[in-house]
């Protein structure tokens, strides 16, 4: 690109280096956005808010509202980074926040089972937030909502992956 | 929360470089108030009270003066520092800056042109691209007003600073005016109109030697605006190189089109979110898992009205000012031939289809191998190679609309266009972009008559193809290189690619 906007990176390390109370706040910034990221293949259903990661939105289904006055409304999303797929319930006033094209960072985010399908979602402990759009890869095939998970011969906490019940989303079928 | 530089939307992160100027300013803020410290800062310093003051300058439109009065007194390196800031806060944060900022982020480059500041040509450059072609929204016709207003009345800094803003705004108004003009009843847009226009007359009269710079792109863009009186006299001028040009050491309109335009002027009408956008496409998305990409980007950059035009921007930005590198072409990323075809089949209106094939074919009709880059002309090269046989209509239409430019396009000067478009072909195989013709002088889908056409073009010239085509049309003579088919991934030479 011939229009270059300078490196700024040398002169903000200085800065860190410069202020105490400049670097308390790097540190808890560092802390809250370098949080060790997990991608989509490595997820494990559990019954924990503690997945940290990063992915796009793909589609979403129409909006299922469960209470009269809106308020507990669910809408069903595919979601995707570089290694795999999985299905993401949004929740509440996110169902209209994101569009197809978002990239999503997801904090404190729990894998498990809501009425016998395995979700992914932002749960009452964590959080999602649009940090971008349009510049990610994806891939659609492994799906981690369409796996048989069998909890593990070894560890009786934790689940492993028994079959692939299909490729792809059965919900969001591959549109081109 | 409070103290916002920008729109954001529930659930939207904040902003890593609007987050690093307000800390900047929270720290430093009992700093920013008069009397202002004595001190000569550290350089560490210098750059959190840079920021800080832009933070200030941007966020308290109250305290603007007393900002810059600051930043004065600061300043030891020519501004330089405060003007990359306020660069990347353009780039990367002015589609959602809340609108008074927008104001004060016009002011401040006023000032910053004022004192002559380092990389001030840069910023401008920076804000043109931010002007949305086929945009009549209020805000995106208030950054033309205000842009063609800086140029104008600060003509004779920036002529100081760096001349080539001047030409850089001439192809962002000429592009803009071919826009502007195509709204027939919108009084808004009188005025700013007539300002463009005294602004593009003003650059080609008094600085036409700057102007040549452009090169080939200034005809393309000035033949869109000849139904304008002022236009067409200066176009006039040219074709006949008489008038005022002619004491300038103007030779001729040919001199414009053997002089390839820098592509720099290719990223002009390109928003760098758009060009963001586009780069990732092209390095990043596999063939075959790409149309999601597409409907996005559609989506967002193509399908709101007037929108389309800048598909003919997109197509040159593709053609000239993104070349990928051997690794990417032979990947399966999708290639910049098949994004060509798909803006092509997006295109609603004649004009813009039109346009959009003329800025494909542009390079074809002035190649000149010494000069020109391969990498221009071979995405329509492959476009029609690679359209052959499901979408034999743009093979068709593709080849018909390069013999109709070779046959109308100027035909003072057929012979260099003769001479453009038989050096694309022949180098599109010398260099090994596809492997031979055969695949069109012999391509039983294409239409006999464009066939034939094409035949009798390769045959008259005088170029090292001809002699290949004739053994190649006679049956039972192919020559073929050894695994050779004309589908294969090209491999264009690596001295070629730059």
């Amino acid at each position: 690109m011939s229009f270059k906007v300078a490196d700024l990176s040398s002169a903000s390390l200085l800065e860190t280096q410069l202020n105490s109370s400049i670097e308390s706040i790097s540190e808890k910034q560092s802390k809250d956005t370098y949080r060790e990221m997990v991608a989509l293949k490595d997820i494990v259903p559990a019954a924990q808010n503690n997945i940290d990661t990063r992915f796009i939105l793909l589609d979403k289904a129409s909006m299922n509202t469960s209470s009269s006055q809106g308020q507990n409304k669910t809408c069903l999303a595919l979601v995707a980074d570089e290694t795999a797929a999985v299905h993401f319930q949004l929740w509440g006033e996110e169902c209209d926040a994101f569009e197809p094209g978002d990239i999503i960072h997801l904090s404190n985010g729990i894998f498990s089972y809501s009425r016998n399908s395995l979700l992914l979602r932002a749960g009452k402990r964590g959080k999602i937030e649009k940090v971008g759009e349009f510049t990610m890869a994806y891939v659609e095939t492994p799906n981690m909502s369409e796996i048989r998970w069998v909890p593990d011969p070894n560890s009786s906490h934790k689940y492993i992956q028994e079959a692939v019940i299909s490729p792809h989303s059965r919900i969001f079928p591959p549109k081109y | 929360m409070a103290l916002k530089l920008m729109q954001i939307a529930p659930h939207e992160a904040e902003d890593p470089t609007e987050l690093s100027l307000r800390q900047a300013f929270e720290l430093l803020e009992p700093k920013l108030r008069p009397p202002f410290s004595l001190t000569i800062p550290k350089p560490q310093e210098y750059s959190l009270l840079n920021k800080a003051i832009l933070y200030g300058v941007l966020y308290e439109c109250h305290l603007g003066k007393t900002h810059i009065k600051h930043l004065h007194a600061i300043v030891t390196d020519g501004y330089g520092l405060f003007v990359s800031f306020l660069t990347k806060v353009v780039n990367e944060l002015y589609v959602k800056l809340l609108e008074p900022l927008k104001c004060q982020l016009i002011w401040v480059t006023k000032e910053l042109i004022d004192v002559l500041a380092v990389g001030v040509d840069g910023l401008l450059v920076c804000l043109l691209r931010q002007i949305v072609g086929g945009d009549f929204s209020d805000g995106n016709l208030w950054l033309c007003f205000e842009m063609v207003n800086i140029l104008l009345t600060k003509w004779d800094c920036l002529l100081e600073v760096e001349s080539m803003i001047l030409t850089s705004g001439l192809y962002t108004y000429l592009r803009l005016l071919a826009d502007h003009c195509r709204q027939l009843s919108n009084p808004k847009l009188e005025a700013l109109k007539q300002l463009e226009i005294d602004f593009c007359i003003k650059v080609l009269k008094e600085q036409f030697p700057l102007c040549l710079k452009i090169g080939r792109d200034l005809v393309r863009l000035l033949q869109d605006l000849v139904h304008l009186p002022k236009f067409r006299a200066i176009w006039k001028d040219l074709v006949l190189n008489q008038g005022e040009f002619k004491s300038l050491g103007f030779s001729g309109i040919a001199q414009l089109y053997i002089t390839r335009t820098p592509s720099q002027y290719m990223l002009l009408r390109i928003t760098p979110e758009m060009e963001a956008q586009l780069r990732f496409l092209l390095t990043h998305v596999k063939l075959g898992s790409h149309k999601r990409h597409q409907a996005w980007f559609a989506k967002k950059f193509l399908c709101k009205p007037n929108r389309e035009t800048v598909i003919v921007d997109i197509v040159r930005f593709i053609c000239c000012a993104h070349h990928p590198p051997n690794e990417i072409i032979q990947s399966d990323v999708i290639p910049r031939w098949a994004v060509i075809g798909w803006l092509l089949k997006s295109c609603t209106k004649n004009y813009v289809e039109a346009n959009a094939k003329l800025a494909l074919l542009y390079d074809w009709l002035f190649f000149e191998e010494r000069v020109d880059n391969i990498m221009n002309i071979e995405p329509a090269m492959l476009l029609m190679v690679y359209s052959i046989p499901r979408y034999i209509d743009i093979t068709h239409t593709l080849l018909e609309f390069l013999f109709l430019l070779m046959d109308n396009y100027d035909a003072e000067h057929y012979d260099i266009l003769v001479k453009g478009v038989s050096s694309s072909f022949s180098v599109c195989v010398k260099k090994g972009v596809i492997r031979s013709l055969d695949v069109l002088t012999s391509c039983d889908a294409l239409s006999p008559i464009l066939k034939e056409r094409l035949c009798r073009f390769l045959l008259g010239t005088k170029f090292e193809i001809s002699g290949k085509l004739k053994q190649a049309r006679l049956p039972g003579h192919f020559e073929r290189v050894k695994n050779s088919t004309c589908m294969e991934t090209p491999t264009p030479s690596p001295e070629s690619m730059r």
